[in-house]
């Protein structure tokens, strides 16, 4: 099954994707948001029962809203595709490095990704993202998959000059994350190491790659995480990005007002934006 | 003023509210706002200050349960390697630009709470730092304008796990209840600057940090300006400042907080925030 959060006859709502159309869930209730709706394990049930619904309006026509509007947490992995790693000139990692980034980075499927004022170094980085189900600590690698409700695609758009300052700076302009289009659940994706990321700028590929190149896998970075606090229903935990990325390219690639960057990842869709220069 | 964050009791509903002399007055009873962060939103923090100045108290300081200042910031930015003093003995070439990391709201710990020292690493340190709450909202903030949007300060521990920091920053910060943030908020005209404040750290008793605010690398007003440049600064957004030296990672043996330990960080012009260490 395939959920989407998107804006509705009455304001923000979520809903399950049915052929070309999607039926609105929230206004059916009780839970006015995707989140909500994992957060009380009634996902699954509650998408079951909407499968023989006639759609309420054409996902042609939809305002999307970010997968996750408004997640407790996003953790991402950085530097964790071998191919990126040596690319961008890093040593290959012996631990997982995360960032965090804010909810004011969010942008959603068909919206637009702010190149700043400050900064031409806007970069494109396509990921895998996995969403929690459920709260989770201490769990184990054997065990981990178990916590994850769907699986959706961010671009983690990096500002690559403040992020040689600080990573957090980088990865924290606002309107920089896109992430959608929908979140597709786990019992379609068995093992997410068999998807495969495809970035287009402009029509062309710039990132091409299989999942199974993760340096740490998304059962070790759940696992890790758990470690570290617990994870919530909703959190969205982005897994790294391959090679291809501007800032590894000769010239340098930026992206700027008027691009049209997407991603597409296997079994969950294809996530397009639009560039604008912030005003 | 003084603001908290708090509940009565251990079980009670959350509020906020006036600190004076004689007690605490709640002003989510004396307006439409349920939090602190919500009345700085809509900026009446002053006008309902004042009429918590007026009539008794709800109740006395010994019997509310502090929650951190801030409840549910919408971020929480803190500096890294900050202090002069902190970045020579942690070995660092002194920084060319502010370095940033953000925390979890899930990381936070009201005064006089616990903080936990998790089961993965026995490396946990501590770090008191001054933090400012952010009033006015706001994008590309000049350096001239910054301190026109700070609502008031308030001090932060931010416990640091070392081993998993040496992972990544992030990592070794966002560990689960790891940041005391109060014990209260002092509203901003109390410290028109905060560049002349002293702060002192005590573990079990013993001073362990002692500096003064004018020692930061980047100054409030910088750091301000600087996120500004990359994210709009929201109403009740925490900005911890960064450490000064005497960090336990830097001692010879280190020194790690266990449980059973109390941290305490003192700041002139705020008051002493304190925490007791358990273990997860």
């Amino acid at each position: 099954m395939q959920f989407v959060s998107y804006i509705g006859a009455g304001g923000a709502t979520w809903g399950l994707v049915v052929g070309d159309g999607v039926v609105d869930l929230g206004a059916r209730g009780p839970h006015g948001s995707l989140k909500a709706a994992i957060a009380a394990g009634e996902l699954m049930e509650i998408g079951a029962a909407a499968q023989g619904e006639s759609p309420d309006a054409a996902l042609a026509d939809i305002a999307y809203l970010p997968t996750i509007s408004d997640p407790e947490q996003i953790f991402c992995a950085g530097k964790n595709y071998k191919d990126h790693v040596e690319e961008m000139g890093f040593e290959m990692p012996d631990h997982l490095t995360l960032f965090i980034k804010a909810n004011s980075t969010l942008v959603p499927h068909r919206g637009t990704m702010i190149r700043p004022k400050v900064s031409e170094c806007l970069d494109f980085e396509g990921e895998i993202c996995a969403v929690i189900g459920r709260e989770t600590r201490h769990v184990s690698e054997a065990e981990a998959l178990d916590s994850i409700a769907g699986y959706t695609i961010m671009v983690d758009g990096s500002v690559r000059d403040f992020q040689k300052h600080s990573v957090t700076a980088g990865k924290n302009f606002v309107a920089t994350g896109p992430l959608g289009p929908v979140m597709t659940t786990a019992d379609e994706i068995p093992d997410p190491a068999t998807l495969h990321v495809t970035t287009r700028l402009n029509g062309d590929v710039v990132q091409d790659c299989a999942a199974d190149m993760l340096i740490f896998d998304i059962p070790y970075i759940i696992s890790y995480l758990s470690k570290i606090t617990p994870l919530q229903p909703g959190d969205v935990v982005a897994t790294g990005s391959p090679a291809g990325s501007g800032a590894g390219r000769e010239p340098l690639l930026w992206m700027k007002g008027g691009d049209k960057l997407e991603v597409e990842v296997s079994k969950i869709g294809t996530l397009a934006v639009d560039i604008v220069d912030e005003k | 003023m003084k603001f908290i964050s708090y509940k009565l009791g251990a079980d009670g509903a959350e509020t906020w509210g006036l600190v004076r002399e004689d007690g605490v007055v709640d002003l989510a009873q004396h307006g439409p706002h349920k939090t602190l962060r919500a009345a700085i939103a809509a900026g009446d923090l002053e006008a309902l200050g004042e009429s918590g100045m007026l009539g008794d108290p709800d109740t006395v300081l010994p019997d509310v349960t502090f929650l951190p200042v801030i409840t549910d910031p919408d971020k929480i930015l803190c500096a890294g390697l900050n202090y002069k003093d902190h970045v020579t003995e942690t070995a660092n070439t002194l920084p060319t630009e502010l370095q940033l990391f953000m925390r979890s709201t899930n990381t936070l710990v009201g005064h006089c709470g616990e903080m936990e020292r998790p089961r993965v690493s026995d490396h946990y340190d501590f770090e008191g730092e001054l933090t400012a709450i952010i009033g006015k909202g706001g994008r590309h903030i000049s350096e001239a304008d910054a301190l026109d949007h700070v609502a008031g300060y308030t001090i932060f521990i931010d416990g640091s796990v070392r081993d998993y920091q040496k992972h990544s920053v992030t990592a070794g910060k966002n560990f689960y209840k790891s940041g005391p943030l109060g014990p209260w908020m002092v509203s901003a005209d109390e410290i028109p600057d905060p560049a002349t404040m002293e702060l002192t750290t005590r573990l079990n008793g013993e001073v362990v940090q002692h500096s003064t605010t004018d020692m930061l690398l980047f100054s409030v007003p910088y750091i301000i300006a600087y996120i500004s440049r990359f994210t709009p600064l929201e109403p009740g957004d925490v900005i911890a400042t960064g450490t000064p030296s005497g960090v336990g990672a830097r001692r010879t043996p280190p020194l790690w907080m266990k449980a059973g330990d109390r941290i305490e960080v003192e700041i002139s012009k705020i008051g002493t925030l304190w925490a007791d260490v358990v273990d997860e």
